[in-house]
């Protein structure tokens, strides 16, 4: 959007554009002050875990937001952190911003690659260094994990000022352990310098919220608008939150995960989220049903998503702050505000994958730093837990799988979006299938900035994303056309969507190694593979998976994370109607399922 | 004190030994033990054995007549061992605890005290001095103890994981009975020859986390000690006022399955009476120790203490060691390690 070069009065045009259908960041730039962006990110936070979205976790601002704005239910990130970041601020598909692999994983034959630096790459501008540099300030609190090098930090990529930890996870006391034992401790950064010691009471969602509040006090005195990214660690495991929190959740999880996802779905379709007819995804293969479980393993396992809980409410306490402080300077009503998740729900034992086997020092720092576990001790600084696939799973209710993997678990996130000029305030779109480099392009075009095809004389990638304003001002439902489509590879996984249907290649057990074919209208949760049904949609698909590895320089990695699951996990049973019986979860029988898709 | 004749005030010197003599009477020398009130989980039960080596001065002052006093030294020499037996249990919807105390050991005592001529009856040697030593058991005991709040029912592994305390007051009632060595003619007996006994508020106040190796806690007890009449000393009575106690402990666990205490007794009271007459000082006694506890399992503890008296009585002196083994056993506590096994 640009500058109107209207120069009528402010009360004519308030009522000229009331009268015909102005937004308000029209008017905003009318008044030559263009609207502030305050684009928020959850770390590992689940599709369903806020109230908003059927989840029982009490995330009171979170829920206003919703209703002051539009909460979408297609929206694609990643599935994991980094590469969801890299996306996010460059536009651009992670292969070629420099996240075709996570850092940390990267194969052998991706290494040294273009596109697999593991870091935001010079091939791409952030959307931090173009706001910077017409006329925004922009700001930074949290988690960067886009590169560590003195050019690849928040500072030299466009951030004026933040205050970020440059790594993927780790302790959120200020004992900063590091969940790598080869920077022991968590590297952050302070306006683009080495934090010595972190501030005695450091919390990272109540720190990070802190400096951001800092920042714009300190930058507000100009007038200029800002651009503040948000980037907290929380829900990210070590799962913690300050003692007084602990115990906010005490017994709220006993009755174990197969009921809280019951619930949770329920409340999904009484909100519209989910159809009631719908398909949802099966509890994975391999996990045991909570009502088996003894009433004290119920309770030890509930107490990991007490914690989890605890901490994205704590999390919706400190963006209730941001708020209110943005009300009490009166830029509230002069700020987009754009709410995510970074990927799915950790299901994965991140702190076992970072520890490796017995011997190594990896086992050795995790052994030192990260060992305790106790029941009533997790939560607290000098703990580690996580909460493991099954809660992962309720967190991705109705999806399947979670974080790391390319099922609609690990790539679904919420999305709220509000502010002037966003229409529907308290709506749904369930229509729009929008992806994470689209908020790039429409930062952008909210500023009123072009996406320049060189930056500081190298050229750039261009953005792959596609704006939503016109969707936010309701002039559009959706960003993308039917013939649109996405295209997702991580870890050997991928992915490709166009409209309803979807491919994926999973490595087994998960899936089978080849591509399967899910209809996403009826079968949200990837339960019944259409691909003898339908060879011909499938090839289609095919095809534009071979078009994505062209078109972003895709290199399947030549090791995977997931190249020894099928050995570590138990092997899958064959699926059978209703078999093994879930509560409340029953999977709608393959053969009226294609029935319904055959009327 | 009133003096009737020289008979009696040698009667009130060897009363004034006695009531020093009685504090080597493992029962009331010795402190509860930190952590000796927490709570666990019903049905768990426990096996103790002690052993304490305890080393007594003590120095009295009688005055015989106005500016004359003699001073009565003795020296306790003690080797006690205590077996407990304690339940857990629910009573009522409340913790409560059912123990049985055993004791018994050897004490030997030497006495001297160089009583002027003048006030001893005729034939006596003014230089006494005496050594004597029993053994055998002492007066068993029981005790039940109850929480008052603080503690919910542990009945189940749902009550023990949801169990974060923080803090709780328990009432407990102990009583001994006189069934233990006790030889008339002696000074010095490991039993106190009538019913006793006590009651005591036992508070306790967990900091900190409460899983294991950050565990921390305060705990004091007051109580109160009551002692019915000894109708056989010497062909006297022996009347004793209640001793009042407090015992405190300040216990942090240094690491999982290890913790520590500084351990503090005061106790003052037991004021002797032979007959009508009032005999002796009372006890005033302020001891100071520490306690390391070591789980060597889940359920076999190690556990040392030593204490020595730092205020009160200046004429008394005293340094108790103590080593106890403990073995827990619950059957669903073994259950639930069979479940939680891979979790």
């Amino acid at each position: 959007m640009k500058n109107n070069p209207l120069t009528i009065s402010f009360t004519a045009l308030l009522l000229v554009g009331f009268a015909i259908g102005f937004t308000a960041a029209d008017v905003a730039a009318q008044e030559g002050k263009r609207p502030n962006i305050l684009l928020i990110v959850a770390d590992d936070m689940g599709y369903s875990d806020m109230g908003c979205y059927g989840g029982e976790i009490n995330t009171p601002v979170l829920d206003n937001l919703a209703n002051s704005g539009v909460r979408y239910t297609n929206f694609y990130v990643s599935p994991t952190c980094s590469v969801t970041r890299s996306m996010l601020l460059s536009g651009t598909d992670n292969h070629v911003a420099g996240l075709g692999n996570m850092g940390e994983l990267a194969a052998p034959n991706q290494v040294g690659q273009p596109g697999y630096e593991g870091a935001l790459n010079e091939r791409v501008a952030s959307v931090a260094e173009i706001l910077s540099d017409n006329g925004y300030h922009t700001y930074m609190a949290g988690k960067w994990h886009l590169g560590m090098k003195p050019n690849q930090i928040p500072h030299a990529r466009g951030f004026e000022r933040d205050f970020s930890t440059l790594v993927g996870g780790g302790s959120h006391f200020n004992n900063g352990w590091n969940i790598e034992w080869q920077i022991p401790k968590m590297p952050y950064t302070e306006d683009g310098r080495p934090v010595k010691k972190l501030p005695k009471n450091f919390y990272s969602s109540r720190t990070y919220t802190d400096k951001t509040l800092q920042f714009i006090e300190e930058g507000r005195a100009d007038g200029k608008p800002f651009f503040a990214y948000m980037a907290y660690t929380a829900p990210h495991g070590p799962l913690q939150v300050p003692d007084e929190w602990l115990r906010r959740y005490k017994n709220r999880y006993d009755e174990g995960w197969d009921g809280i996802r019951h619930q949770r779905l329920a409340r999904m379709q009484e909100l519209g989220i989910v159809d009631k007819g719908a398909n949802t995804a099966d509890r994975a293969f391999f996990l045991p049903r909570s009502t088996g479980l003894a009433p004290a393993v119920r309770v030890a396992s509930g107490r990991k998503m007490e914690i989890y809980a605890a901490m994205v409410e704590y999390m919706d306490d400190q963006i209730g702050r941001v708020f209110d402080y943005l009300k009490e300077i009166g830029e509230y009503d002069n700020t987009i505000v754009i709410f995510i998740s970074d990927n799915g729900a950790e299901g994965n034992d991140l702190r076992g994958m970072m520890a490796g086997q017995p011997g190594t020092f990896g086992f050795l720092h995790a052994m030192n730093n990260f060992a305790e576990n106790g029941h009533n001790s997790i939560g607290r600084k000098g703990t580690y837990a996580e909460y493991g696939p099954a809660w992962a799973q309720v967190s991705m209710t109705p999806f399947r799988l979670w974080k790391g993997q390319l099922a609609e678990g690990g790539t679904r996130s919420p999305l709220i979006v509000s502010g002037p000029g966003v229409k529907g305030a308290g709506g749904w779109n369930k229509e729009a299938v929008l992806h994470v480099m689209d908020i790039a392009p429409t930062v952008l075009e909210l500023a009123g900035i072009q996406h320049p095809s060189t930056y500081k004389g190298r050229e750039i990638a261009p953005v792959q994303g596609k704006s939503w304003v016109g969707m936010l001002e309701g002039k559009t439902q959706s960003p993308r056309t039917s013939a649109d489509w996405l295209g997702w590879e991580l870890f050997g996984n991928r992915a490709i969507r166009q409209g309803d249907w979807k491919i994926s290649w999973l490595y087994e057990p998960f899936g089978s190694e080849d591509w399967q074919l899910f209809n996403l209208a009826e079968d949200l949760g990837e339960q019944y593979d259409l691909s003898d049904k339908f060879p011909e949609k499938r090839a289609e698909l095919i095809a534009l998976w071979d078009e994505y590895v062209k078109t972003n320089g895709v290199i399947i990695g030549a090791r995977s994370p997931f190249e020894q699951a099928s050995k570590a996990l138990p092997n899958r049973v064959p699926e059978f109607d209703n078999y093994p019986p879930v509560r409340g979860m029953e999977a709608i029988p393959y053969q009226k399922l294609l029935e319904a898709m055959n009327k | 004190m009133k003096k009737n004749n020289r008979y009696t005030r040698l009667l009130a010197l060897l009363v004034t030994l006695v009531s020093i003599l009685s504090f080597a009477v493992p029962v009331l020398a010795q402190d509860d033990g930190a952590r000796a009130y927490w709570n666990t989980r019903s049905g768990t039960q426990m096996f103790s054995f002690q052993y304490l080596s305890m080393n007594i001065g003590a120095s009295g002052s009688v005055a015989f007549a106005p500016d004359k006093y003699i001073y009565p030294n003795s020296y306790i020499d003690a080797n006690v061992f205590f077996g407990t037996w304690a339940r857990h249990m629910t009573l009522f919807r409340r913790p409560s605890v059912l123990a049985v105390n055993v004791i018994g050991g050897s004490v030997n005592a030497s006495v001297d005290a160089s009583v002027p001529s003048e006030f001893l009856p005729p034939g006596m040697d003014p230089d006494l001095a005496f050594s004597q030593s029993s053994s055998g058991f002492a007066d068993p005991s029981v005790q039940f103890v109850t929480n008052l709040f603080g503690t919910p029912r542990l009945i189940s592994n749902v009550d023990m994981l949801n169990y974060e305390p923080t803090v709780s007051l328990d009432a407990a009632v102990m009583v001994a009975f006189p069934v233990g060595q006790y030889d008339n003619d002696k000074l010095i007996n490991l039993g106190l020859n009538r019913w006793y006994g006590r009651v005591a508020l036992p508070f306790k106040w967990h900091f900190g986390v409460f899983s294991p190796g950050y565990m921390s806690s305060f705990e004091l007890t007051p109580s109160v000690w009551l002692f019915a009449d000894n109708c056989d000393f010497m062909g006297k009575t022996l009347k004793n006022d209640p001793l009042f106690s407090l015992e405190a402990h300040l216990t942090h666990d240094f690491a999982p399955g290890l913790f520590g205490s500084l351990d503090m007794l005061y106790q003052q009271g037991f004021q002797s009476k032979m007959d009508t007459l009032e005999v002796g000082d009372k006890l005033d006694i302020g001891i100071l120790g520490f306690t390391l506890n070591y789980s060597v399992t889940h359920n076999v503890m190690i556990r040392t203490e030593f204490t020595s008296n730092v205020f009160g009585d200046e004429n008394l002196e005293t340094s108790v060691g103590r080593l106890q083994f403990v073995y827990l056993w619950n059957k669903d506590n073994i259950n639930a390690e069979k479940l939680m096994q891979g979790h």
